[in-house]
Order: C-alpha cells, then structure tokens, then sequence
C-alpha cells in the first residue's frame, strides 16, 4: 500500500494514546486539517561532511530513492505515513559500509529553509562500523518533518546525535532505529529551537546483546513547546538501555518528555531503566514527565523509572556563590553543568567540545 | 570602621535559623597570621558560625558585627564576601553534575584573584604543585565538582581551593571528619602551605584535637550552646580530650 493511502487508512489517533496525549495530531500537522496531504513540499538542502568541514569519506554515501525501504514496523504508522507520503514515497539513503572506522565525527547538515519541507532519511549502517554521526536541523521553516528510519549493522559502535536547532516554526521528528547484535548506540538528541517540537523516537533491540543509551538536552524558553516521546523495546535476551534525559525549562515554556519502556516475553537478561530531570528556571514554565514500564518477563536483571521535577538547587548556588560566583554566573553555570551532565555522554570529548560551543547561544536565552 | 588591626571580628552576634536562636553572643577576634579553632559538641553553633560568616541566606543575624579587616561583612552578599577574602572550606560540599574540576577552578580564581590569575602558566603550575602537594591525580580535572567523590576526595578537592584563592580568611568546617590519618596529615600541609607564613589568617571548626597536632593553632575556644565559654592555647585541646565538655557546661551554667 501507499504510504498516502495508508495514512488516509487510518483515523486520527486517540489523544488517551501515550504519543498524543499532550500534543495532539492535529496541532502538529502542518495545516491541521489531518485529512490533508500537501504536495508540494520540497526536499531541503542536505550536506554530508567531516566535522572541520573536509569532505566525506567514500565509505558515506547519501542517495535518492525512489523504491524506499520497507519501514520499519514498531513505529507509530501516522507520523511516519504522513512523512513519507509528503516526501512522496521517496527517500534518501545514509549507507555506511562495512567495517567503517572514523575518528572525526561526521554531520549531515539539513537546512529546512523557510517554508515546508520534509525528509525521508533511511540509514543504513553496515557490520562493524565506529563512527559519530550529527545531524543538524537548521533553518527557518514554518514546518518541518524529519523521518530517519535506521538500521544498525550487528557489532557496531555508533553515536547518533539529532541537534535540532531551526529558528522557528513546527519540527516533527519522528526515529525509528533497529539497533543489531552485539551493537552499541548512543543516541544523543538536543532541542534548542523551533516553536513547537514533536518527536517520537523509537529504538528496536530485537538481536542478543544490542546495548543502548538515550540521552536528551533539552533547552526550552520563552513560549517553546517541546514534547519528546521515547520508546524502547527489548525484544531478546541480554539487551540493556538506559534512557538519560535533562531539560532546562525558562520562559513560558512547556516541556514534555513521556518514555515507554517495552521488555517482550523471552527477553532474558534484559537490563533497563529510564530517568526524566526537569529544572525549572520560572515560575511560568511547565514540564511534565511520564515514564513507563511494560515488562512481560520475569527474568531480568532490572527496569526501572524515575522523573525528578525542581527548580535550581540553592545549596549548590550558596557553593558556588561561595567560591566568588555573582548569582548570574552560578545560575548559568548550574543550568549549564544541568544540561552537559547528558550532553558529556553522548560521545568523544570532540563530539562534546562541538556540541558544548554550538549550544553557547542558546543557553542565554534561558536565563534572559 | 573600626580598629583594623583584626582581621577578623565578632562581636555580640546573635544569629537564628527560623525560630530557633543559635548564637547567642559570640566575641571572636582573629589577627592576620593567626589559627584560631572552635571545638565544642554537634549543635553547639559551630557551623552556623561559619556559615554566618560566608553569608548563607537561611541564617538570618539579629545583633552583632562581623568585620573582615575594618569592612562589614554582613553588608555584603556571599559573593562579594568570597571576593573580599573569605574562603569556608565546606563540611559537606556539594556535588554539581555537569561542571568540571578544571573549569569551576579557572572560574573561582577568576572571580577572586582576577582574570589574569586564572590564565597562562602561572596558574598551570601552581595548580600542578598544589594537586601534588595534596595527592591529587591530574585526571581529577576532568571529573565533575564533588560528583562521585570519596570523603577524603572531597576534603582534599576543598583544600586545594584554599590553596589556589589564597584567601584572607580561611574557614575550615570540619575539613578533617571522615579523614584517615594520612588524609589529616595532608590536609594540614595544605593548611599550613596556604596560611602559614603569609598575613591570612584561619578559623578551624573541630571535634578532634588530631588535626590540631598538625596545624597547631595560636587559640582555641570553646562553644556551648551559642556561646564561646573557654578560650585558650593549644593544651586546651588536650585537655577536652581528656575531660570532655561537660565541666565546661556546668560552668557555664554557674
């Protein structure tokens, strides 16, 4: 079926399910007329790099298909139909070859431009690769839909970082990654622009021994409107993910992180846990977090939830003050020291140091 | 302004935390070059004295004076007082996910001593001596402030602060609990290296009459219930080590 006719298939969902109930389908749909499909988005400017800049290694390629892969099935079939049919069932390819070794983190750049546009992003990563992957989202568009469907290639290592960073408008972003045997992801995401963000991240791990972290920095201010909703599922033995997520919440802006933690019968060994830390930085800002757990098999070694909501901690600003910090400068420092705590781990110390200089901006606008 | 020859001075303080009076008229007087240490049971007001006089907003001061070299502290906000001078060596510090060892201490040296002082390679190589002075490994940069940090970790971390801000005034709050005998040792050397010798002065808040072997002090008082009873020279630490407190507290209260 076409992804068109599948969308239209569907009614619109239920705002009692877990993924909509804060943000509703409609208020993300671009129109919010949800039985539209505009048809006349553009694909926007992509560029893959090395991180100073230098072209890409061979081993990357990005390539336009029109026969797009057969998506990936745990995914919430709205968004991702939606997606695909405004992309009009074409997609681009991210191939990374077997055995690919980097030690510079590479980016791909997309730069949404200042209308509507969408992507079709599937990534296909080969057996045994190390590499760190940013993709950056840039721009001004009034809306924004991002697809990355991936597969990670069994004994690989990656780290996957989303910056999302337009100026304005609506992003939905919508992931949905297959982590292989023995792999190790970490998927890092940072939310510091648009208007309103809409994520919906899902990650399989359905082969022994796959191993995933989820980190999240999530800066929002003034009137921002960020819902982030991750899903995770151990589908076989031995799998471990942990789910790290930290946002900084100013202005009149409201946060919302929901986690859906999924261990299937048979998943034996399966390790897991979640964790929601919101700092709220006004009076005005909201940010709700709901973790949860669905665990149909006995023998594992820990799942686990937690959400910590509070506003800066005043014995750490009284130290801080007390090694000569005006309050300023101690309230920036904790904010700053908030998000990087998710922010260290999401790759090597030159991943870091990029995301770290990137993110400088931003940060003042939750304490302007 | 009063005479500066103290650097510095209590005088009839009365502080409270909510309801509850906790000093209740203390008098203290430290000149420069002088270790001055407060002993007395737990809740006698030792840390809310030291706490006083770093400025911390849950303590709030009734009457009194509290001068650093002439100028009034209690005037000033808690930055202003660490700018001015005023080192507290924390009994329990706090941990700050996030920040890192390297940057939080390039960022106090140069609140306090200036931006100058916290850049190029004077300030390398003093960092360098004082974390080998205190046992430290240079990977400890790289950790987050207090995060993950045994006891002894902690109070060394704390030490080595002193020893970069070169403070005024050095407030120890219970810098030695929790430490073994090596780790006492090496913290009074930083002490020592940090107040010793220069026109600093220091004020150690202690139960143990151990880490007065090493740093010996030129007075010792004694607080009871808000109220410094005793003061005396170094013997008087031994002297509670062997007898206590409570011939003191009956003293008092005659």
């Amino acid at each position: 079926m076409k992804s068109e006719d599948l969308y239209l298939s569907m009614c619109e969902p239920d705002n009692a399910n877990h993924l909509w109930r804060y943000s509703p389908w409609k208020k993300v749909h671009p129109t919010g007329k949800v039985r539209e499909i505009p048809t006349n988005y553009l694909h926007p400017e992509m560029k893959l790099s090395l991180l100073d800049g230098s072209e890409a290694p061979d081993n990357f390629s990005v390539i336009k298909e029109d026969s797009p892969s057969k998506t990936n099935n745990f995914s919430d079939p709205v968004s991702m139909s939606f997606i695909e049919s405004v992309c009009r069932d074409s997609e681009f390819t991210l191939r990374v070859k077997n055995n690919t070794v980097l030690e510079q983190p590479i980016i791909l750049r997309i730069d949404s431009g200042l209308s509507k546009s969408a992507v079709n992003l599937s990534i296909e990563v080969g057996r045994h690769c190390e590499f760190e992957l940013i993709t950056l989202i840039e721009g001004e568009p009034d809306w924004f839909g991002l697809l990355r469907k991936g597969n990670i290639g069994e004994g690989s290592i990656i780290n996957d970082v989303v910056v999302g960073q337009m100026k304005r408008g609506t992003l939905l972003r919508v992931d949905a990654i297959n982590i292989g045997k023995d792999s190790q992801v970490r998927a890092g995401s940072i939310s510091s622009g648009s208007d309103r963000t809409k994520a919906d991240l899902r990650y399989m791990m359905d082969k022994d021994g796959s191993n995933l972290r989820v980190l999240g920095s999530i800066l929002s201010a003034e009137k921002m409107y960020i819902d982030h909703h991750i899903e995770i599922y151990h589908d076989a033995p031995e799998t471990y993910s942990r789910l790290d997520w930290h946002s900084a919440c100013g202005g009149k802006s409201r946060t919302i992180g929901t986690g859906m933690l999924r261990v299937s019968n048979g998943s034996k060994g399966a390790d897991a846990g979640q964790l929601f830390h919101n700092l709220l930085l006004s009076d005005k800002a909201e940010a709700d977090s709901i973790p949860e757990l669905e665990v149909s098999e006995n023998d594992v070694v820990g799942c686990g939830h937690g959400t910590a909501n509070g506003p800066i901690d005043e014995e750490q600003l009284f130290y801080l003050e007390a090694r000569g910090f005006s309050p300023d400068e101690a309230k920036d420092s904790l904010i700053a020291a908030f998000l990087n705590s998710t922010l260290s781990e999401m790759g090597s110390d030159a991943l870091h140091h990029w995301l770290a200089e990137n993110l400088q901006d931003e940060l003042k606008t939750l304490t302007t | 302004m009063s005479d500066t020859s103290e650097l510095l001075k209590i005088q009839d303080l009365y502080a409270c935390i909510g309801e509850i009076s906790i000093l209740k008229g203390i008098n203290l007087e430290i000149k420069p070059g002088e270790i001055h240490a407060i002993m007395g049971r737990n809740g006698s007001g030792k840390t809310t004295t030291a706490n006083i006089i770093m400025g911390h907003p849950d303590y709030e001061v009734e009457k009194g004076i509290v001068e650093l070299n002439g100028k009034d502290l209690l005037e000033m906000e808690t930055w202003e007082r660490a700018r001015e001078g005023v080192f507290l060596s924390f009994q329990y510090p706090q941990s700050v996910p996030g920040l890192q060892v390297g940057n939080f201490l390039r960022k106090s040296v140069a609140a306090i001593l200036g931006e100058e002082a916290a850049k190029g390679k004077e300030f390398r190589n003093k960092l360098k001596e004082s974390m080998k002075e205190l046992d430290i490994p240079s990977s400890f940069l790289g950790r987050y402030v207090n995060d993950g940090f045994s006891g002894g970790e902690k109070k060394r971390f704390e030490i080595l602060q002193l020893m970069l801000m070169k403070p005024k005034l050095a407030i120890l709050d219970e810098t030695d609990s929790g430490l073994d005998i090596d780790g006492i040792r090496t913290v009074a050397k930083g002490i020592n290296a940090a107040i010793r010798g220069t026109d600093s002065g220091a004020l150690i808040i202690t139960h143990y009459s151990r880490i007065l072997e090493h740093v010996k002090p030129d007075k010792i008082h004694v607080l009871i219930s808000g109220k410094i009873v005793k003061t005396g020279g170094p013997e008087l630490a031994l002297e509670l080590e062997e007898k206590g407190y409570d011939w003191l507290e009956e003293d008092s209260e005659n």
